[in-house]
């Protein structure tokens, strides 16, 4: 009786001894393997600094690194700057470095890489351009310091050298000194935990671990923290037909595929060995009117146009009928990026109501005029959403003339006032208020309400975090009076991953596979 | 001969140079341009005017055309704005996987389409003709590239037989090469045998229809010989012609299969310049395309010497 009790406990202890360490083993990291990634697409390039084509973001930050960079919940945290300290009168930051980072060309990373680097940043980069408006002067200040003097007190230091996209990117001082901001790099040399091997265009791009990386002493945290490059090498391969990049993670060819049409989830889903991944944020959807010239310089049209369109059945269509892939929000920053998500009431949002569109109509004296709206097929949720707000907005009163044209003459056209009075567009995440490009006079569609542009000043002067959110609620209903574009929903995306890639942080905007292993 | 074949040379320069500037204008004047989408959508226009200068491209139309015919005399086929390195070499670097698809492809729509053509005429009427032709129009009704992504389908991911898409290079690895070459290569000239076989059987019907082919018969031949030795050889000429017409197509119809199969040729460099505005790879890949239909025009017609006797050139 004792003997057949103590073998049943025995038994069972090993059971759960053996059944633990496998699962401890199955998440402990090791190191090797090569992944291969499929994507849409070339990168026009890879310079951080030049462009801010999203697959240049998701490669660069592989192989580059900048000052900060961003944690978990989308705020600034230090990345190659080791801290960092602010005079009383909030115009000098003194940023410290951390020491012994090597480049991948094996030189050490000092003040006198980081002054012309963020210099050049500050000359090509949207992001770059818009913090050195207010740089009165940028320095080194010893080997491993660097001073940053400003013209007035500014509230986006830190979160601009944070940014991933189109990003501050730390270059050797030859390669800066090398190639001028108007001129893309072409030698790639960074920080980062892997660095580029080979790129052969239409074919594949190499990045191996680079075996010198010395990872932040932290857990990994968003975008930022320890990264540890497990994998031997990425490969990223252009596949730019959707319908085999599907197939491809199917098959076991690529371990992970990104930007996947929708239609493609159930298959996938029923996939062994693959797992599925709702990208969050994506894209929310925007129409923006052209405020220069034209029919839309008409602020009673543009609300006409919000009031009318019921925006769920539009956003359940583009996202083929899944309720997963589409979220309604009228906050301009979605909910992932907490620092500035909205949550306000009685914003003429999503109203539907043609009654109140047709008054609307009839104030703007319109008198059926056709509106030029342009749209591309080369993302089909662009081409979706415009075919069903044309059926919405012919219903109350419009008369819309789709244009549909490819994405390199809408991205032409748009910049000239003469060309289009609406278009279809995607925002993906701003991590501050001052970066809605919709809300500047620059941008096209051409931003020149005073009252919307002076709170966009404040609130890049502005340093306190609460009277910021304020300033930003302000603005956020100051946005759907003058309705300057008209927001949708929130779009998310399709991903696909083979179950032996394991540690890949599946809630960040952008693929990162620092810190990923294949366990195989 | 001799005299004949530099004519013909001689003839493929005007040719080129229609090509060369009916290219080049079209591609300036569609809207879209390459800066823009290089720099990415929020770019300034000051950005974009100090990269259009840059490149060049802010100088007028007739002074950028002169400069491109220098070039070229000079064998110079200009640089890629997307990939940072000279037209010549990027099509070097493409010509291979094209070259290997399109050859396949054409050996498959031969292989399919001539003795399908011949069988089904040797038998008239009978179920073998009727189910032979029957195929022969599937091929031309359906669409390559909804083929291409059933046998994917069917292939690689139920079966799992074979790789869904890729390509490996034949002088590096000709095992892995041909296992990738299989579906696209099955899927593009089976598409293309259709015209063949149907060409085929018509011409085959004619020629069995001469009196040679009755004298042959009446001589106690066997089948196989009047068919094959004698009738099948005076058929030829126009089976040739349509070989020679179906590899232009090939060249072109590649252009889809590459992209679907993710063959890095000559196909996809074009859609994606022509999709960025990379002026110079577009001109650069047509002035090819356009040389390569030539001169397969040059050998189609020098072959018609071999195949038939009583033609001659002057």
């Amino acid at each position: 009786m004792a003997l057949r009790f103590l073998v049943r406990w025995s038994v069972a202890l090993a059971a759960i001894v053996l059944i633990v360490s496998g699962v401890a083993v199955a998440q402990t990291p090791r190191r090797g393997g090569v992944l291969r990634v499929g994507n849409l697409g070339e990168p026009p390039a890879l310079d951080a600094h030049w462009t801010t084509a999203s697959i240049t973001e998701t490669l660069t930050n592989h192989i580059y690194e900048g000052l900060y960079s961003l944690d978990a919940t989308n705020r600034p945290i230090p990345m190659l700057a080791e801290s960092h300290s602010v005079s009383r009168d909030g115009l000098t930051y003194t940023f410290k470095l951390r020491q012994a980072v090597k480049f991948h060309n094996g030189k050490e990373m000092t003040a006198e890489d980081v002054v012309p680097s963020l210099a050049r940043w500050g000359k090509q980069s949207i992001y770059g351009k818009a913090l050195f408006a207010q740089v009165a002067d940028w320095r080194a200040v010893d080997r491993y310091t660097v001073e940053m003097r400003l013209k007035e007190k500014s509230a986006i230091v830190l979160i601009s050298l944070a940014v991933p996209n189109n990003f501050g990117a730390i270059y050797p001082r030859e390669i800066v000194e090398k190639f001028p901001p108007e001129v893309k790099v072409t030698e790639y040399v960074g920080t980062g935990p892997f660095k580029l091997v080979e790129w052969k265009p239409d074919q594949y791009i190499r990045m191996v671990r680079f075996d010198d990386y010395k990872p932040r002493n932290e857990k990994p945290n968003g975008y930022g923290g320890g990264k540890t490059p497990w994998l031997d090498e990425i490969r990223w391969i252009p596949v730019p037909e959707v319908a085999t990049r599907v197939a491809q993670v199917e098959t076991g060819e690529l371990e992970f595929a990104d930007d996947l049409n929708l239609d493609a989830y159930d298959r996938l889903k029923r996939t062994p060995n693959v797992h599925t991944i709702i990208s969050r944020p994506y894209y929310w959807l925007v129409a923006v009117f052209n405020k220069k010239d034209g029919l839309m310089t008409n602020a009673k049209l543009r609300q006409a146009w919000q009031a009318a369109i019921d925006i769920e059945p539009i956003m359940k269509n583009v996202a083929g009928g899944h309720a997963e892939f589409y979220r309604m929000d009228s906050s301009l920053t979605p909910v992932e990026i907490a620092a500035w998500h909205t949550k306000l009431a009685g914003l003429p949002w999503n109203e539907h109501n043609r009654e109140k569109a047709r008054r609307l109509l009839k104030e703007a004296g319109y008198k059926s005029e056709p509106v030029r709206f342009m749209t591309t097929q080369e993302y089909k949720w662009m081409y979706d959403f415009a075919l069903l707000t044309k059926q919405q907005l012919e219903d109350a009163g419009f008369t819309i003339d789709l244009q549909v044209v490819d994405w390199a003459t809408l991205v032409k056209r748009r910049n000239n006032p003469k060309e289009y009075d609406v278009f279809t567009t995607g925002m993906g995440a701003f991590y501050d208020p001052t970066h809605h490009i919709y809300l500047t006079a620059t941008w096209p569609g051409w931003t020149t309400d005073e009252d919307i542009l002076k709170l966009q000043a404040e609130l890049a002067r502005e340093t306190d975090p609460k009277k910021r959110m304020v300033l930003w609620e302000q603005q956020t209903r100051q946005f759907y009076e003058k309705v300057p574009v008209i927001r949708y929903g929130d779009l998310f995306g399709l991903r696909a991953m083979r179950t032996s890639v394991k540690g890949f942080n599946e809630r960040t905007e952008r693929i990162r596979f620092y810190n990923v292993w294949l366990d195989k | 001969m001799t005299a004949y074949l530099l004519r013909r040379a001689l003839a493929l320069v005007p040719v080129l140079v229609v090509v060369v500037t009916v290219t080049f204008l079209l591609i300036h004047l569609i809207p879209g341009d390459p800066v823009s989408v290089m720099l990415g959508p929020d770019a300034t226009p000051a950005q974009i005017q100090a990269t259009r200068q840059a490149l060049g491209l802010d100088r007028p139309l007739h002074e950028q055309l002169l400069k491109f015919y220098g070039r070229i005399l000079r064998g110079d086929l200009g640089q890629s704005y997307f990939l940072d390195r000279p037209v010549t070499q990027a099509l070097l670097e493409r010509a291979e996987p094209t070259l290997v698809l399109t050859c396949s492809a054409l050996f498959v729509a031969i292989v399919i389409g001539v003795p399908s053509g011949i069988v089904a005429a040797a038998a008239p009427g009978s179920l073998w003709d009727r189910t032979l032709m029957l195929a022969a129009l599937l091929g031309v009704c359906v669409p390559g590239f909804w083929l291409s992504l059933n046998f994917i389908y069917l292939f690689a991911v139920r079966l799992g037989w074979l790789p869904a898409a890729g390509y490996a290079s034949i002088l590096a690895d000709p095992l892995a090469a041909l296992r990738y070459m299989v579906l696209p290569a099955v899927s593009l000239g089976f598409s293309q045998s259709a015209l063949i076989a149907r060409i085929s059987r018509s011409c085959m019907l004619e020629a069995l229809a001469q009196d040679y082919v009755r004298t042959a018969r009446a001589k106690g031949l066997p089948d196989a010989t009047v068919t094959w030795v004698h009738a099948f050889r005076n058929a030829l000429v126009p089976v040739v012609t349509v070989i020679g017409i179906t590899t232009a197509i090939l060249i072109g119809g590649a252009v889809v299969t590459e992209i679907v199969f993710n063959i890095p040729g000559l196909g996809r460099l074009i859609i994606s310049a022509v999709l960025r505005r990379d002026y110079p790879v577009v001109q650069g890949v047509i002035l090819l395309t356009a040389t390569v239909y030539v001169l397969i025009n040059l050998v189609v017609d020098i072959l018609y010497v071999f195949i038939d006797p009583r033609i001659r050139y002057e």
